[in-house]
């Protein structure tokens, strides 16, 4: 599920596939499709418009030399990506050093403006996706604190421990916040898993 | 731990939130389950497909599509 497909277009699988088999022109595809999803994982995680887009090109270019490790079997090719593109994502905000960098960044902007996981969908989104508006609809139902620890867990890579720290709350309580967050998201979204 | 508590586990397991002393028990009940164990772990990667469209889409320069284009070239002719 991503965009709706032009008539004739081909399926995100048909482009992994052709990928696999070294088409440039299938990743410049998949590219013109997912890199506004995934660029918005990444500056979700790392706050940085630059090493957003430095980390998108190499996320792409991992893409491209690791599509051989891809599997069908084992889940969708947006899956796939979007596994990779949060690891890599998370391992370049820690390696580069700019947790504390990022940290400060979101406290900023955390009391300048709430930094609400899930915004209001333009007509323009809600024409593009009804599955997009359903997960937001869904995420946006959870109370604020399950909203928080799976955003924390998610998109800055944190432990159960590191959770409770961050927000000062005890630890079988973040792991609760967790396991309820993730399961109504998971049984909100179970019209939508065969196509996820 | 049951079949429902793996559930949960596992939700948690593939947003990497599980910590290390639980990924022990983890792992063992993984192993007990078997194929129903992996068919599950399978569907919550679904969670991360829809973490991810649950953000607006963020645009990035037309720059970096030419430099990653340019770079897939140069490594197909090495």
């Amino acid at each position: 599920m991503g965009p709706p497909l032009k008539p004739g277009a081909p399926t995100d699988l048909e482009l992994m596939e052709r990928i696999q088999a070294s088409d440039a022109d299938a990743l410049s595809q998949l590219y013109d499709r997912y890199n506004g999803i995934l660029k918005a994982l990444i500056l979700r995680v790392i706050h940085n418009e630059a090493e957003a887009d430095d980390l998108l090109q190499e996320i792409f270019m991992e893409i491209w030399n690791q599509a051989k490790n891809f599997s069908a079997q084992k889940g969708k090719p947006l899956g796939w990506m979007v596994t990779l593109a949060r690891r890599r994502a998370i391992d370049g905000l820690r390696k580069k050093q700019a947790y504390a960098r990022a940290e400060e960044r979101l406290q900023n902007e955390t009391e300048q403006q709430p930094d609400a996981w899930v915004h209001n969908a333009t007509e323009e989104e809600i024409a593009l996706s009804d599955a997009r508006t359903l997960i937001r609809k869904v995420i946006s139902g959870l109370p604020p604190a399950q909203q928080q620890a799976i955003d924390l867990a998610f998109f800055r890579g944190m432990s159960q421990r590191e959770i409770a720290a961050k927000t000062n709350t005890p630890l079988g309580t973040v792991k609760t916040r967790l396991e309820l967050g993730l399961k109504k998201i998971y049984d909100g979204l179970k019209d939508l898993r065969d196509e996820l | 731990m049951n079949f429902e508590r793996f559930q949960n586990q596992s939700r948690l397991y593939v947003i990497g939130a599980l910590e290390p002393e639980e990924v022990e028990e983890f792992e063992r009940a993984r192993e007990k389950f078997g194929k129903k164990a992996e068919d599950f772990i399978t569907k919550c990667y679904a969670l991360h497909e829809a973490f991810a469209l649950s953000l607006r889409p963020a645009k990035s320069s037309d720059a970096i599509k030419e430099r990653l284009m340019a770079m897939v070239k140069a490594k197909k002719e090495s």
